[in-house]
């Protein structure tokens, strides 16, 4: 009889689970009941063509252009919306949604010519209207309020201010001369130009009624179906945190997509490769990418085909030149006049000597399995300014690090193997460092030890996971070495917003009024519209940036990104996988 | 036992509006905010010092709390940062069957290894058997979630391709029995990964239970009696034996949920467990005070329970 019992309790157990999950399956397919009809067809239908990439985190679920902010929204977005204009593989912007377009004399304005005929994913056609009213969201007063971050791309419009502080319902910054032309203003000479109207077009027919700080939480931002882009793939269904289904847009400007369905899975990063080889994943793009200690493995695999392109980005080793005072700190304020100096690496001596310490490319050989380059510039070097030549090169040089240290008064006087300051007192730098990249975090204690090695002491920090390391950066008032990464956008190759002394993000707070000097001549009209005047300051500066070392670049990784044989017509960017998906297709 | 369970119910919601106040101090104490890690050269720095005043970042602590606690007592937990658009309610929601069936699943995996496995160890003491079992409880207990979980992906997933190595379903768009099945089949290798050291836990327990009780005088007299062995085992060793596993059950239901997070994340399996390391990550403060609630609510509610089910299961434990 107990017997029985027991196997009652096992059988309700299984009903109940049961129940849940029918539950469940309920709550999940409620309103979507439409949906079980393709899914007959795709059984019936074997030779839909569908490829699958990886992604190691799932996106947060924002999928409006002017409210996401990761990089996993990005890769969906990139494929439902577009711009009037986009970058190519030197970087030069080519007709997209715009057909054309004509820049006035003084750089004030640009008209565009769109395209016609193009067509939303619902319908709908693509006029000017969208563009004026993309650009009207992106400068609306609620719209910071409300969560957007893309303030940058309309910041230089002409009445921005007025429009943002809400004074005037006008917008002459961008505006529409008949349905398929519209015209940007700036208020002053710009050479961001073409790159401030480079932003993703979202539609106005559906979010025209909807207050700003609605959008957010609108269908169209969030709900798969409802997503309205121009792109060449329709963001059709999902299974939150875990897949996240595209399919083709038939009506697509550019030509209808070979492929029948575009689908990302989010796959935890070290099952990627295991199903990279199965065949079950198809691609490995950004951000998730293949790391350098898997490249032999994957090249390994005879049916996957690997892409290596040097990355727009690097990793620093940063200089603390100075710290903002705490007045300026609890203000949120940075100014310059105020910074109150690092005495320990004022010597621009100290600062060469350690980059003369360090082998980066023993760093690159070891920690990177070579996939990664010896950087000179911060300046990306795909950009037509970036100068390989001039500034110095600081190749490892152990001796040179020592003579540069006793040239400036360093010398180990009590015989510890460690020099000390000029006036004979102990010299100990502290070097922190974040977690979050395994690479990064193994490069600490070698870059430690290669300083140490010219007898600079050298205290490392307990290593900070990256949410408390991001705030520490901008308030500490110890530190004097820091080890931090930068990915570098393809908007304009311009440095000043990482190195300028009032950028927020010289987190070393380099003061240099004659590189600033320099930084901002680059982008001053009229001059600026010049190429070959442009180059040249910004080898100048690029020169006095190597020299006064705000700090010392270490390597710039190559992205490398994989994809199965049987996907042909992969044309890729230099920083993206993802380009002309519609040409993509499988062969069997 | 009304009066006890009333009693403990008096101290109950005191000791969650504390566990709040304590893990929302702490969460703002600690360094960074939803913004800091948002580091991008194309997005002016003033913007997030503007959304930090908008948001009330800047305010003192206690304001900030007293402010949470108000919309909470009115059912409201706000909106999330890091998910644009989306409330904390609804976040929670998408997530909490997922994390509820991995659960279950491997409290039922571990029910049906565990018991069984440590009662026959008992019954046959330093047998071939007993020592293979001692020997798979201390693997269990040793091995790390996350290393069985990705062996177990690759061996079985992998190699062998009979289960799914990530995910929670295999498509969109499923329903009745068809998605039943997805389901249980996406479950099967998390939740052995989840049960894994609960199981071997288990039976451990379970096998020094049952030894104890045969060991006792009133089993003796039971066999004196001359009842069968069926009816020893049964109604006098195994009802005593599962006191204490009953006990350790009630604590289960919080450390099920919370303790989801690595083998979630290895499977990409989208519960309860990701959402919270993900959004303490990015500091999504909603977020994660609203689950931190959820967790404490039921982990208190799982001891609760498993001291009300102790008095019933036990009949010389009475509560006054």
């Amino acid at each position: 009889m107990v017997k029985k019992r027991s196997w009652l309790l096992l059988l309700t157990f299984l009903l109940t689970l049961g129940l849940l999950a029918a539950c469940g399956g309920q709550e999940q397919t409620g309103g979507e009941t439409e949906q079980e009809e393709p899914q007959e067809e795709e059984t019936t239908q074997p030779d839909k063509k569908v490829v699958v990439g990886a992604m190691d985190t799932a996106p947060n679920g924002q999928f409006n252009p002017i409210f996401y902010t990761d990089a996993y929204e990005a890769n969906i977005i990139g494929l439902v919306f577009e711009s009037l204009i986009a970058r190519d593989e030197n970087l030069e912007f080519q007709p997209e949604l715009a057909e054309s377009w004509e820049i006035n004399e003084d750089h004030t304005s640009v008209t565009f010519k769109l395209r016609e005929g193009i067509t939303w994913h619902d319908g709908e056609p693509f006029t000017a209207d969208d563009v004026v009213f993309t650009y009207k969201a992106l400068s609306d007063p609620e719209y910071i309020a409300a969560g957007g971050v893309r303030t940058n791309y309309v910041a230089r419009l002409v009445g921005f201010q007025e429009y943002q502080n809400g004074e005037t319902d006008e917008f002459p910054g961008v505006v529409a001369l008949d349905d398929y032309t519209v015209q940007f203003n700036y208020a002053e000479p710009n050479v961001l130009a073409l790159a401030d109207a480079a932003f993703p077009i979202i539609p106005e027919h559906i979010f025209g009624d909807v207050p700003v700080s609605e959008i957010p939480e609108h269908e169209a931002s969030l709900k798969p179906g409802k997503v309205i882009g121009t792109g060449p793939f329709k963001f059709v269904d999902m299974i939150e945190g875990e897949q996240y289904i595209l399919e083709k847009n038939e009506n697509y400007w550019k030509g209808e997509p070979k492929l029948d369905s575009f689908v990302w899975r989010v796959v935890n990063a070290n099952v990627i490769l295991g199903m990279l080889e199965t065949g079950e994943l198809d691609f490995v793009g950004d951000p998730s990418g293949i790391s350098p200690d898997d490249y032999e493995l994957v090249s390994a695999m005879d049916h996957v085909e690997i892409i290596e392109e040097a990355d727009f980005g690097y990793q620093i080793l940063g200089f603390v030149h100075a710290f903002r005072t705490e007045e300026d700190i609890n203000n949120g304020v940075i100014n310059p006049d105020n910074f109150v100096p690092n005495e320990k690496l004022q010597d621009k001596r100290v600062r060469q000597a350690i980059a003369y310490a360090i082998d980066r490319e023993g760093l690159i050989d070891a920690l990177l399995k070579g996939h990664g380059e010896v950087v000179n510039s911060p300046i990306a070097k795909q950009w037509w300014v970036y100068d390989d030549q001039n500034p110095t090169q600081y190749k490892q040089d152990v001796e040179k690090a020592k003579s540069l240290l006793e040239e400036a008064g360093y010398v180990d006087v009590d015989g510890d193997g460690f020099v000390e300051t000029p006036d004979g007192e102990p010299y100990e730098l502290t070097m922190a460092y974040p977690l979050g990249n395994p690479i990064r975090e193994q490069s600490a204690p070698i870059i430690q030890d290669m300083i140490q090695k010219v007898g600079i002491k050298v205290n490392l920090l307990q290593p900070m996971e990256f949410g408390a390391y991001s705030e520490q950066l901008e308030v500490n008032t110890d530190w004097d070495l820091y080890l931090l990464g930068w990915s570098l956008g393809t908007t304009d190759p311009d440095p000043s917003p990482l190195w300028s002394a009032d950028a927020a993000y010289n987190y070393g707070r380099w003061n240099n009024p004659e590189a600033d000097e320099l930084a901002k001549k680059a982008i001053t009209p009229p001059d600026a519209f010049d190429r070959d005047f442009r180059k040249e300051v910004y080898s100048d500066w690029q020169v006095m940036f190597q020299d006064d070392l705000p700090a010392l670049l270490l390597y710039a990784r190559n992205s490398i990104w994989a994809y199965n044989k049987r996907i042909t017509g992969v044309d890729h960017l230099p920083w993206s996988l993802l380009n002309d998906v519609h040409e993509w297709d499988v062969t069997e | 036992m009304t009066k006890y369970i009333i009693r403990r119910l008096l101290v109950f919601f005191p000791m969650l509006f504390a566990l709040t106040i304590i893990v929302f101090t702490l969460l703002k104490l600690a360094p960074g905010d939803p913004y800091s890690q948002i580091m991008d050269p194309n997005i002016d720095a003033s913007v997030f010092e503007e959304m930090r005043k908008e948001q009330g970042l800047d305010d003192p602590i206690h304001k900030q709390y007293f402010r949470w606690v108000t919309s909470v007592v009115q059912g409201d937990f706000g909106e999330s940062f890091r998910h644009k658009g989306r409330t904390v309610a609804e976040l929670i929601w998408s997530r909490l069957p997922n994390t509820f069936y991995l659960g279950a699943f491997s409290v039922f995996i571990t029910i049906i290894v565990a018991l069984p496995i440590g009662i026959y160890s008992a019954r046959n003491p330093y047998s071939l058997f007993d020592y293979a079992a001692t020997g798979f409880g201390f693997f269990g207990l040793a091995v790390p979630n996350f290393l069985f979980g990705v062996v177990a992906i690759y061996l079985f997933a992998i190699k062998l391709g009979w289960f799914p190595a990530q995910g929670s379903v295999s498509q969109p768009g499923l329903a009745g029995f068809d998605l039943f099945l997805a389901k249980l089949h996406h479950l099967f290798l998390p939740g052995i990964t989840l049960g894994l050291s609960s199981t071997a836990a288990y039976m451990r327990y379970m096998r020094s239970e049952v030894l104890s009780v045969l060991g006792s005088d009133y089993i003796r007299t039971a066999r004196a009696k001359g009842l069968t062995e069926r009816t020893v085992l049964y109604k006098h060793t195994l009802r005593n034996a599962l006191i204490p596993i009953i006990t350790l059950l009630g604590f289960e239901i919080g450390t099920l949920l919370s303790g989801a997070v690595i083998t979630e994340n290895v499977f990409k399996f989208p519960g309860i467990g990701t959402l919270y390391i993900e959004s303490i990550g990015a500091r999504d403060y909603p977020v994660i005070m609203a689950i931190t609630l959820m967790l404490g609510f039921f982990t208190l509610l799982g001891n609760l329970i498993a001291d009300i089910l102790y008095a019933i299961v036990d009949p010389r434990i009475r509560y006054d």
